[in-house]
């Protein structure tokens, strides 16, 4: 009983780290894109080592807590959906580090009408993934308050649609200076961005499954 | 010969086994919380002690109902009653083996001119409902209970589930305890006036005659656990309406309690020192119980998925089972005195006493042979017991050079 209880702490911390390390990439992003736009590259780098570092503890941490489910058996009728909430949250790191790194392999030229803009999408996209952390750690001790705190990551989600709608839309229709493999390159990183808000809300979506499940 | 008398009584406490351990650990064993192996020890261990330490009180009541006389007929009785448990089963028809035995002793009595003692039968008939009543009234309070925990203490849900695991360890094995405690009446109950052995002195405690007899039929539950009870392990649980971790607790608990109840003797005493009228020691049947615990759960919860029909099974079983049961103990009977010409039993007369007319067991050979068959299992208990702890202790060591390897690759 007593390598059973040391197994629980075990994994309770572990889960939490692999929170942790979500919600600090996420604001490692925001700095990344902000160093990028204010052209300080070497900045740049050391944000952009610091979420490859991040990603790859994520990454150990998931497999370390999928094997200690497995092999202690714990919260066998949960189990399954746990590590599918761990999996798409894990998805959002690797997405973060997946932008960071088109920037530094694609070095995209940002005009500077747009660097307010871009910022406001990262900040809005990267607010709909960390909302989603206090709602899965909810899970695990209070969820019934899980679907509440969920809404933020769909109001953010959305405003994170309208942002990127309006920004492609000003790109394609007004900046007649800007050639068309510019405009398309641009899209691209907006669609990038974009994506870690929409990752945020299809895990959001499980869990809001999984909180009814465990409440009802 | 002896030996041979009680194997359909052995058979019964086999199946009984095979059958009702899954009401207690099935839904953990199901759920993979618990694994098999640990349930079935934890299980045997504690049927046999409950049986031992406490089946007097429910064997007694079985006693009124019709104090068979002759081991003939005991055999035959509990044989009967076997057949009626495996036909039924067979042709999945609802069964209860404490049913099947009270139907046997009634047929015991008509078959020998006894009159059937009709308090001690509306006593047990009685419980037949108010068990499975009073297991819902217990699960749904249990289960407010453990519900409003769990939202007021806001722990973590690991450490709840770390919790559940521990509880469904201990409930289970005081479900077990219970179960032997309350269904070894059934097992052995018609055994024990034909049976009158020495006492065994086993150095720190002594064994009665009872006691000896008890310990007989809860190895024989325990065996019905380890050889058979996996099988019905693995499908309970979705049955009536899905359980979730903590219902499932609540159910074994609710269902623990209303057989350690009904078998109590101590908290019969208490009742009746404190003025209120007596707990009925009484063998209840644990599967009607838990249909019972879980419909109560079922029911507060809103659920309306609940297999009703299962209710309407139950009140068929309890007229059918004692019927069917009644009816090939008596035909049973018959042929056993008629055609084998065994002795099953004479009619009890009013005001001599049972010893005079029966014709039962005894002597200190019997008690020679259970003090082999202890120590025959302690022996087995031990020799098993170091080979699973050395097999858990390979696997154990397996899968950690496995995961070293794992990390060291992937690094």
């Amino acid at each position: 009983m007593a390598v059973f209880k040391r197994t629980t702490k075990e994994l309770i911390i572990s889960i939490s780290e692999f929170f942790d390390s979500i919600e600090i990439g996420l604001l490692v992003f925001r700095e990344g894109i902000k160093s990028y736009i204010e052209k300080d590259m070497e900045s740049f780098m050391r944000h952009l080592e610091k979420v490859d570092t991040l990603e790859n503890n994520a990454d150990r941490l998931q497999r370390s807590i999928e094997n200690e489910m497995i092999t202690n058996s714990i919260l066998p009728q949960h189990r399954s959906d746990v590590t599918k909430l761990l999996n798409e949250i894990d998805e959002i790191i690797d997405t973060v580090k997946k932008s960071l790194n088109e920037f530094i392999v694609e070095i995209p030229e940002i005009p500077s009408s747009l660097n307010k803009e871009i910022l406001s999408l990262v900040n809005t996209s990267a607010s709909a993934a960390e909302e989603l952390i206090p709602a899965a750690r909810a899970y695990f001790i209070t969820p019934h308050t899980v679907r509440e705190k969920l809404l933020k990551v769909y109001y953010f989600e959305t405003e994170t649609d309208k942002i990127s709608f309006n920004m492609r839309k000003r790109i394609f229709q007004e900046m007649n200076e800007i050639d068309l493999a510019h405009k398309a390159h641009l899209r691209y990183i907006i669609h990038h961005i974009e994506n870690i808000s929409d990752l945020a809300q299809k895990a959001a979506d499980l869990l809001s499954r999984m909180a009814i499940k465990i409440i009802t | 010969m002896i030996l041979f008398f009680l194997i359909s009584g052995l058979f019964l406490g086999w199946s009984l086994g095979a059958n009702d351990a899954s009401n207690i650990f099935g839904s953990a064993v199901g759920s993979r919380m618990i694994t098999f192996r640990r349930a079935a020890i934890i299980a045997s261990i504690a049927v046999i002690l409950g049986a031992v330490i406490q089946g007097a009180g429910t064997s007694a009541t079985l006693g009124k109902l019709g104090s068979v006389n002759a081991i003939g007929g005991s055999f035959t009785l509990s044989l009967a009653a076997a057949i009626t448990v495996y036909g039924m089963t067979k042709f999945s028809l609802p069964v209860s083996t404490t049913q099947a035995i009270v139907g046997a002793i009634i047929g015991w009595n008509i078959f020998n001119g006894n009159t059937t003692d009709s308090g001690t039968l509306s006593k047990i008939v009685i419980t037949w409902i108010s068990g499975p009543v009073l297991g819902a009234l217990f699960a749904v309070l249990l289960y407010i209970l453990i519900t409003k925990f769990k939202k007021s203490a806001k722990i973590h849900l690991i450490t709840f589930e770390s919790y559940l695991k521990s509880g469904l360890i201990i409930v289970g094995a005081f479900g077990a305890y219970s179960l032997g405690a309350n269904n070894i009446a059934n097992v052995m109950g018609v055994f024990l006036p034909a049976f009158n052995l020495q006492e065994l002195n086993l150095g720190l405690f002594s064994l009665s005659s009872n006691q000896q007899l008890f310990l007989l039929g809860g190895i024989a539950i325990s065996v019905g656990i380890i050889t058979y009870s996996k099988r019905v392990m693995d499908t309970i649980g979705g049955n009536i309406v899905e359980l979730t971790s903590e219902a499932a607790l609540v159910v074994v608990l609710a269902q623990s309690l209303v057989l350690f109840i009904f078998s109590s003797t101590a908290l019969a005493n208490l009742m009746i020192r404190i003025g209120l009228p007596p707990i009925p020691l009484v063998p209840v049947s644990s599967s009607q119980v838990i249909v019972g615990c879980v419909i109560g759960i079922g029911l507060y919860r809103g659920a309306r998925n609940i297999n009703f029909r299962l209710l309407g099974e139950i009140g068929v079983g309890w007229i059918a089972t004692p019927l069917v049961s009644g009816v090939i103990t008596f035909f049973s009977l018959f042929f056993m005195k008629n055609i084998f010409n065994i002795e099953v039993g004479h009619k009890i007369i009013e005001g001599v006493p049972e010893s005079s007319v029966m014709t039962g067991v005894s002597g200190p050979e019997m008690s020679e042979i259970m003090k082999y068959i202890l120590l025959g299992i302690l022996i087995a208990g031990s020799v098993i017991g170091l080979y699973y702890y050395l097999l858990e202790r390979k696997k154990t060591r397996e899968l950690k050079i496995s995961e070293e390897k794992f990390w060291k690759n992937l690094k």
